[in-house]
């Protein structure tokens, strides 16, 4: 069984929220000027994994299935004379990279992940096997215009950050384990981020052969 | 987690890119060839020429299916057999751009064929059934350090006891989203790339490439060690100016790599300031060491260029010849940069590292099991 402590959570769910309106929520969580460059999901990934204090010697795992999807569309739109910055922006990492290169906060290891059914699974099992002291788990998708009309973006814009820990201490928020059961089943990225979100207990399949186990004090 | 200090091999190893399979890929490097082409850089849109290297009769602008699909067909026909995909044997899927052509060629066209293959988790899902796979296949991306990480968490898997056995397969096929992007950022221009060597202008040239790996706790010819990765978040696209990354990335290989005479594969992409800083953190981290390049014959192939020539470098020694950096006549960087063929029966050992947007890093040494 592979098994972590939750030190701290960070959980946010927009959704109905306007862009603009979500932009306007969390501007006062970075320094004045740095969110004119910001997509929307690098400023709800940033802001809940900012609390975490991301240092050095953390393992940063990030698990987005569509990642930067309103810089993708916009880049794509820039054509004929693509933007430099928005194909900056588009790439999948880009929501963690906002967040560290404003803080010009290197990170050794950093586990860039996208996936669909399994993506829970596969963000969970990196961070479980991650050799850091502490390893933060984030994650989340921001919703899409017109790719989401062809099945290529999230219907939903959420972000979560969670501190991991090999050694239990009194402030934990809880724990989440792995381990290996004949069973079935599948848990997606926005799935996961419910249980986070509402602190749900969960005991169930996560992906074919694998359980996980979520509890909360 | 149940641990195991067991070393872990390169079962098998194969990659495909314009100048063929991996034993033709390296024989065309030995031979001084070079897949860039100056072609326009928005396919028949046009524009500025500038080096690419396109899978024999492949256009740059993108088909439904993916013209690129026969050629990981063919990859995937070389791949050892098995369940790969259950729990006991996943399968790590890296690369920088998936079927990112497609979104570009449904923007472009507002032909909704081309949605399906068109980002990482829907053209991953497509592959998986095109080759057969089980569900348990994971995607990591980070821009040209991505096949690095497919082999990094392969290697904890089965380090961890979790299976005996990983698939890492990284593709990148070229298409207007990606060389339109490189050309925006004025680094792919008319030059063809001279990795590791003085001069006015740096330029890249983007290649093809697909590259598999199966990693194995008790098979294989070779072991794969001292991986690392590091971080410098200084700025999306430039390094931070002392090096530091770079430095910072090669520690754990060369720690695995003390007592050993190495050889150095490079990232040497042909930009000078990055090719600078590279040579001179191999240099210090590996005295001694000849350092080879081989995008300018290849191309940068972006995320999967850390198999690719990963695949190039285990034919190198099998054949105990490793080509040279190849692009350009002037002076280079350091007396470190090898210009011919290496014999690699004098070393043992060869650390493989490859760099990406973000000051990202990684390397990993390579030796006879």
């Amino acid at each position: 069984m592979l098994e972590r402590h939750i030190q701290l959570l960070f959980t946010d769910d927009a959704a109905g929220e306007a862009p603009a309106a979500t932009r306007e929520r969390l501007k006062g969580l970075f320094p004045a000027g740095a969110t004119r460059r910001m997509t929307t999901l690098g400023m709800l990934v940033g802001g809940a994994l900012g609390r975490l204090d991301p240092g050095e010697e953390d393992a940063i795992v990030y698990a987005s299935g569509y990642a930067e999807t309103c810089a993708l569309e916009s880049f794509l739109d820039s054509f004929p004379t693509p933007s430099p910055t928005l194909f900056q922006t588009s790439i999948h990492p880009s929501a963690v990279q906002q967040l560290m290169i404003g803080r010009q906060r290197p990170v050794r290891e950093f586990l860039p992940h996208s996936g669909g059914a399994l993506l829970a699974f596969h963000g969970l099992r990196a961070a479980l096997l991650t050799p850091a002291a502490r390893t933060l788990l984030c994650g989340g998708e921001e919703r899409g215009t017109w790719l989401l009309d062809h099945g290529l973006a999230s219907p939903r814009t959420f972000a979560f950050a969670m501190a991991l820990a090999d050694n239990p201490a009194s402030g934990d928020a809880g724990t989440i384990a792995l381990s290996a059961d004949p069973g079935l089943g599948e848990l997606g990225i926005a799935e996961f981020f419910d249980l986070l979100h509402r602190r749900t207990t969960f005991d169930g399949m996560v992906a074919p052969g694998w359980r996980l186990r979520l509890r909360w004090r | 987690m149940a641990g195991s200090p067991d070393p872990i091999r390169v079962a098998a190893c194969g990659c495909v890119t314009p100048l063929g399979d991996a034993a033709a890929t390296h024989a065309a490097l030995l031979r001084g060839e070079t897949a860039l082409r100056l072609a326009e850089v928005l396919g028949r849109t046009g524009g500025d020429r500038v080096p690419l290297g396109l899978l024999d009769g492949r256009s740059l602008d993108e088909t439904a299916p993916p013209a690129w699909l026969p050629a990981l067909r063919t990859l995937n026909a070389s791949i050892p057999a098995g369940d790969w995909g259950s729990p006991g044997r996943p399968v790590f899927v890296t690369g920088s751009n998936f079927g990112v052509g497609g979104l570009y060629a449904l923007r472009t066209t507002g032909d909704p064929k081309f949605a399906v293959w068109g980002a990482p988790p829907t053209c991953t899902e497509m592959l998986r059934l095109e080759l057969g796979w089980g569900p348990d296949v994971s995607i990591l991306t980070h821009a040209c350090v991505s096949a690095h990480l497919g082999l990094l968490q392969a290697t904890r898997v089965i380090q961890a006891g979790l299976a005996d056995e990983a698939l890492v397969l990284s593709f990148d096929f070229l298409s207007p989203f990606v060389t339109g992007g490189f050309h925006s950022l004025k680094i792919l221009n008319s030059g063809f790339p001279e990795p590791y060597r003085e001069r006015g202008t740096g330029s890249i040239g983007l290649g093809d490439g697909a590259g598999f790996a199966v990693l194995s706790r008790g098979r294989g010819e070779w072991l794969i060690s001292g991986q690392s990765l590091y971080n410098e978040m200084h700025h999306f696209t430039s390094n931070r100016g002392d090096g530091l990354g770079f430095a910072r990335c090669l520690e754990g290989a060369a720690r695995a790599a003390e007592g050993r005479r190495v050889w150095f594969k490079g990232h040497g992409t042909g930009t000078l300031d990055a090719g600078r800083m590279e040579i001179a953190a191999a240099v210090r981290a590996f005295p001694g060491a000849p350092v080879v390049g081989w995008k300018g014959g290849l191309g940068h192939t972006l995320g999967s260029c850390g198999l690719v020539e990963l695949a190039v470098a285990i034919e190198a020694v099998r054949r105990g010849r490793a080509p040279g950096t190849h692009g350009g006549s002037g002076e280079a960087m350091s007396d470190a940069v090898s210009t011919g063929v290496l014999d690699t029966g004098a070393f043992d050992g060869v650390v493989c590292a490859s760099n990406a947007f973000g000051g990202a890093h990684a390397a990993f040494l390579l030796c006879d099991a």
